[in-house]
């Protein structure tokens, strides 16, 4: 279901991530979120899992959706999945993207295969926006932020399909 | 489950408010004016249409999203017993939601008139489709979404859309002729800001925005206010439209599982509003079938499709074909369907103007009144990827 652009043509891949846009404040981030920060600093994927019935939660939350379970653990992931959505953004709504001339970029919603429906928000990497689609594999691969280099961002990368 | 606590049966509104007045201020790129003015404005016209004066509102429901509160607007209009006052949350999940609260208020008694009313500058204001917020995220949803670009609702709402493309095989151009449809409807409308006619190869080559959604497939931002008086069915015979009661048969909000950010839902090809639709229905004892019109909340044109699917007035995958070429939802065609333009060429004012349609179709006073049958019974239903409301509208 890939669509063209307007011109037909390829538009480049995102080589890095975006530069210039709202980071989060990790002195700030709730107790039960900074674990995720922590993990990307290491290079690592880490998600949020129920101590009592391990089940996997992204957004992080401060309790299990299924047991009520108030315990919880940071359980690195093996950072491989495929893409579940995508948008191509062509418009910029933020200052530093059309004063960086940073589009088109792709957003990504990203399945991780540890369980189903278990999905971050993120982009794909070396890729042009025209060739992405949905179901491709990815693995993740991270990046710190231009502006704040103590902000570790996940992205992805294809994997070549065998 | 919680959905089977609630009997079938339970509809405690029943008929028992009537919307008795509809007023809007002009729709605008640049008001020129407050919000604060634009509001009083709004109800000024509803109460007038109403038949009754502004200081006989003795109820507010307002969207939380408002910046009008109640001390302002009991100040402006002269209110001199508030009786009971809500805010409801959301943007455009609180279109519809609204108009039940104001039901349920009448029906307790709360209140004598009501008044749920959405006044913004919402294009020469703070525009919800840029990127807004602080360069500091204290974390939440938004810090795990904006760092890698997700920054505006057609962003997120287009992960939903891309989603259901692929599951479901619709087509940008199928979402073109719900855009050319709204279109129509809206140049026969003097209130639209959008009324110039266009084709599906206008849209089709339109700017692409946020692949999928073409430029076209976007609702207006703009300003101005729109406001509905209800009160009971009883004192609605006394007033101005007593000749067409317009009747809240029904109302539901509904929300499902992982909503917060939108893209972490179970299946994102599936509207969260189908637990409002489930709801709505069993409340009612009616279905899709015993609508005559349906007012649908178009922030983005997909979810014309996705609303049809969602409340059943098409199997689930086969809204596409019923949308194509335009006919079935044209004001002469199948299911009239928001015949005022929506919020895609007549205006956006999250959702109420939707409403107000409703009242118009079951009075005869649409300026896309359907010629070819008369409408008793109209549907207007909100958001489908959040928080939703929905209220059914019959003719007393």
């Amino acid at each position: 279901m890939t669509q063209q652009s307007e011109r037909g043509a390829q538009s480049q891949p995102m080589t890095r991530p975006l530069e210039g846009v709202p980071l989060p404040e990790l002195e700030r981030v709730p107790d039960y979120e900074r674990g995720f920060w922590e993990g990307t600093q290491a290079g690592e994927l880490r998600i949020q899992r129920c101590s009592a019935c391990g089940l996997f939660r992204h957004l992080p939350t401060p309790m299990c959706p299924e047991c009520s379970s108030l315990d919880y653990e940071w359980t690195t992931v093996s950072g491989r999945g495929f893409v579940y959505s995508y948008v191509i953004v062509r418009h910029p709504v933020h200052q530093a993207i059309r004063e960086k001339e940073q589009t088109p970029y792709n957003v990504c919603v990203i399945e991780l295969e540890e369980q189903a429906d278990l999905r971050i928000c993120s982009n794909v990497l070396h890729m042009a926006p025209e060739d992405i689609s949905i179901d491709m594999p990815v693995r993740a691969t991270f990046v710190p932020a231009s502006d704040d280099p103590g902000v570790v961002l996940p992205v992805f990368i294809p994997v070549a399909q065998s | 489950m919680t959905p089977n606590i609630i009997p079938a049966d339970t509809n405690g509104i029943r008929d028992k408010a009537a919307i008795v007045g509809i007023g809007e201020t002009e729709f605008s790129w640049d008001s020129g004016r407050s919000e604060l003015q634009l509001a009083s404005e709004a109800i000024k016209a509803a109460c007038d249409d109403a038949g009754i004066a502004p200081q006989d509102i003795d109820g507010l429901i307002r969207y939380d999203m408002e910046s009008n509160h109640e001390t302002l607007l009991t100040q402006s209009l002269g209110i001199k017993n508030l009786r009971h006052w809500e805010s409801v949350s959301y943007g455009g999940g609180a279109g519809n939601a609204v108009v039940g609260h104001a039901a349920a208020a009448i029906a307790a008694g709360y209140a004598n008139y009501v008044v749920c009313f959405r006044a913004a500058n919402l294009r020469s204001g703070v525009r919800l489709g840029r990127a807004r917020g602080p360069e500091l995220i204290p974390g939440g949803a938004d810090s795990f979404a904006v760092p890698w670009g997700s920054m505006a609702p057609a962003h997120r709402f287009g992960m939903f859309v891309r989603r259901y493309m692929h599951d479901y095989g619709a087509t940008s151009r199928h979402f073109g002729w719900v855009a050319v449809t709204l279109r129509e409807h809206a140049s026969r409308n003097p209130r639209a800001l959008r009324r110039d006619p266009i084709t599906i190869d206008d849209h089709q080559n339109s700017r692409m925005v946020v692949d999928p959604l073409h430029v076209l497939d976007f609702c207006q931002e703009n300003d101005g206010a729109a406001a509905i008086v209800i009160t009971t069915a009883e004192r609605a015979r006394e007033l101005r439209h007593s000749g067409t009661l317009t009747l809240i048969e029904a109302a539901a909000q509904g929300s499902g599982p992982r909503n917060d950010g939108i893209i972490y839902r179970p299946d994102l090809a599936v509207a969260e509003s189908e637990h409002t639709a489930r709801d709505l229905w069993a409340r009612a004892r009616l279905d899709a079938s015993d609508m005559d019109a349906l007012m649908f909340y178009d922030h983005f044109t997909p979810f014309c499709l996705i609303n049809l699917e969602t409340y059943g007035f098409v199997p689930r995958g086969e809204a596409k074909d019923f949308v194509d070429g335009g006919g079935n939802i044209r004001f002469d065609g199948a299911l009239p369907t928001n015949t005022h333009g929506g919020n895609h060429s007549e205006a956006y004012i999250h959702g109420l103007t939707h409403v107000q349609e409703a009242v118009r179709l079951i009075r005869g006073t649409s300026t896309a009144q359907p010629p070819h049958k008369t409408i008793n019974r109209a549907l207007s239903c909100s958001s489908v990827a959040q928080l939703s409301g929905a209220v059914i509208i019959r003719r007393g």
